[in-house]
């Protein structure tokens, strides 16, 4: 096999990313004339969007989409489960509790914001969640994925009791839940930049431990790996970098699921090809899906987690289906 | 004594599974346990293994504890070939055996020319090479069984653990792996040590017999002086007529 295959592929998906950053720059629901800006001779209005609404925007997209595809594909190897997402450990749920909480009861001005109790909710839930399941210094698996799920029940009906109880704010916590790039800002994307390249480095790093891990933990544990030890760092980086990414941008579905699902059925399961392509892919497909979501009924706007699970709800059905067809064909 | 066992006793809450075991293994022999279903056996190996916490003190591999063993170190002892290897997801049978040059590795290090070698020589001993671009998901039994002891192979440990490793197979299969595994054994002087249910095998391929029942171990040695009708009857509760030495006949009792 060609050694160098991979890197035209690379290449070919970075001009189609690069092509689709420049999309979501013209297109919105103001028409904008990208070959005048890049001259420098647009005006005022216009330097004004791109440079504050939409280029922000757009890189947080691509931060987003990088960071969830690839910690989906680190979640699915550690866990042994193809069904697993980047939060299943309650990342989610904890962080759209801190940001209700904070829209109801006004503390948006308090402590980094909205961002700023989404995170520290997100962390304890992941922390909490952890320590119910580790069993001596073990974490189990099962148990891991069963509290995950029970959490995110809790949590999103204490989120529900919010919304019936206060439901002036009931419109702003949807929005916020449902995900949406509208509020990126330049400040904020050297923070998200940060966690995102740790956790992906941090990834990488582990690329082949996971691969082995993805053959059983006691097989993995045979062949030299530190089996808790791995799952503890990713788990704990890839936990920085979602929180990170849920607390600027609400929470977006069904990305960290298809993409390294995508990606595995057209490369393989070695996660050394797996996460650059899963990179690629999670940019690619987050840029869609945000574009999609303010031009389809511009000027307003829709949550771009809504989009992405129209796409992914059907795909995660399809899994399903043929993971019950190959248990009993 | 590549392996010394003094004394292992393995609980689970209100449940004593090994009690009080003790032997060694010799360097370069092969070993036979037989027991009933929930005797211990398994029990047994993953406890040598390293995948059982034991007490400190209680098992030594090539004279040194294994609670003092990174799981990379003792990677290079003791390779593993479970009884069911279940791969959920796609990898061709090189990317498998590969594998087992990870204890080798260092983290981000990309396989070496010597790694490919040593694959390379490892499947083709065991006649998986023409396999090597092939989905481990589509192989049969003792294909699969055979890709996964290359991968013990390319390991190069001096001891190898294999956890019932014909169970799946027909019996033509059946001989293979066991032909293969006396092969390794010879060549390569590497200790194998295998839990085994087929007691005419046992009879035809051991250097000796560990028997296990309920927890302890109540005889090691020589297989023909062990697997007598008398044992046998009294570990499985079947009659057995032993013929000729060399092959044993059962009956229910």
């Amino acid at each position: 096999m060609n050694k160098y295959k991979h890197y035209y592929y690379y290449l070919l998906l970075f001009i189609i990313a690069l092509g689709l950053v420049f999309l979501g720059l013209v297109l919105g629901s103001v028409d904008i004339d990208i070959i005048s800006y890049l001259k420098g001779e647009a005006d005022q209005t216009t330097v004004y969007i791109i440079n504050n609404i939409r280029l922000p925007r757009v890189l947080m997209s691509v931060l987003a989409g990088a960071g969830l595809a690839v910690c989906g594909a680190a979640y699915q190897a550690i866990f042994r489960n193809p069904l697993s997402d980047p939060y299943i450990l309650g990342v989610s749920s904890g962080a759209s509790l801190g940001a209700s909480l904070a829209i109801v009861f006004g503390l948006e001005g308090l402590f980094f914001g909205i961002s700023g109790f989404a995170f520290a909710f997100a962390l304890f839930t992941v922390w909490f969640i952890v320590k119910i399941s580790s069993i001596g210094n073990r974490l189990h698996n099962t148990t891991l994925l069963l509290s995950g799920i029970s959490i995110n029940f809790l949590m999103a009906s204490i989120i529900s009791l919010l919304m019936v109880m206060n439901k002036e704010s009931m419109d702003k916590i949807i929005f916020w839940t449902m995900g949406s790039m509208s509020s990126a800002k330049f400040s904020d994307l050297g923070i998200v930049l940060f966690f995102v390249l740790l956790g992906i480095v941090v990834i990488r790093i582990f690329a082949k431990e996971l691969n082995i891990l993805l053959t059983g933990s006691e097989t993995a544990r045979s062949l030299g790996v530190d089996v808790e030890k791995t799952k503890k760092i990713i788990l704990f980086f890839s936990t920085l970098m979602i929180a990170v990414i849920v607390s600027y941008c609400g929470v977006i579905g069904f990305i960290g699921l298809i993409v390294p699902h995508i990606i595995r059925l057209l490369v393989g399961s070695d996660n050394r090809k797996i996460i650059p392509y899963s990179i690629f892919g999670g940019i690619i497909f987050t840029l869609i899906a945000d574009i999609l979501a303010r031009t389809l009924i511009s000027p307003s706007e829709l949550p771009i987690g809504s989009i992405t699970s129209i796409v992914g709800a059907p795909f995660f059905i399809f899994l399903l289906y043929n993971a019950k067809k190959k248990l009993n064909p | 004594m590549i392996v010394e066992v003094n004394k292992l006793s393995y609980f689970v809450p209100n449940k004593e599974i090994l009690r009080q075991i003790s032997f060694s293994l010799k360097a370069g022999g092969f070993y036979i346990v037989v027991g009933s279903n929930g005797s211990g056996k398994t029990t047994l190996l993953k406890c040598l293994s390293g995948s059982l916490n034991t007490e400190t003190k209680c098992i030594k591999i090539n004279n040194e504890y294994i609670n003092t063993y990174s799981p990379k170190r003792l990677a290079k002892q003791i390779s593993i070939v479970p009884q069911n290897t279940e791969i959920l997801f796609d990898f061709s049978a090189l990317q498998i055996v590969m594998m087992g040059r990870m204890p080798y590795q260092r983290l981000l290090q990309t396989d070496s020319a010597l790694d490919y070698d040593i694959v390379r020589n490892s499947m083709l001993r065991t006649n998986t090479w023409h396999l090597r671009n092939r989905s481990i998901k589509q192989l049969s039994g003792g294909e699969l069984q055979r890709t996964i002891i290359a991968r013990a192979l390319a390991q190069q440990t001096p001891i190898m653990l294999l956890d019932e490793p014909i169970s799946n197979l027909d019996i033509r299969h059946q001989f293979e792996i066991m032909e293969l595994l006396k092969r390794i054994n010879q060549e390569n002087q590497t200790t194998i040590f295998i839990i085994l249910h087929d007691l005419n095998l046992a009879l035809k391929y051991a250097d000796e017999v560990l028997v296990i029942d309920n927890g302890e171990l109540i005889h090691k040695g020589k297989a023909i002086d062990i697997l007598t009708k008398e044992n046998i009857e009294n570990i499985f509760g079947v009659n057995a007529n032993i013929i000729d030495n060399s092959f044993i006949h059962l009956n229910k009792k």
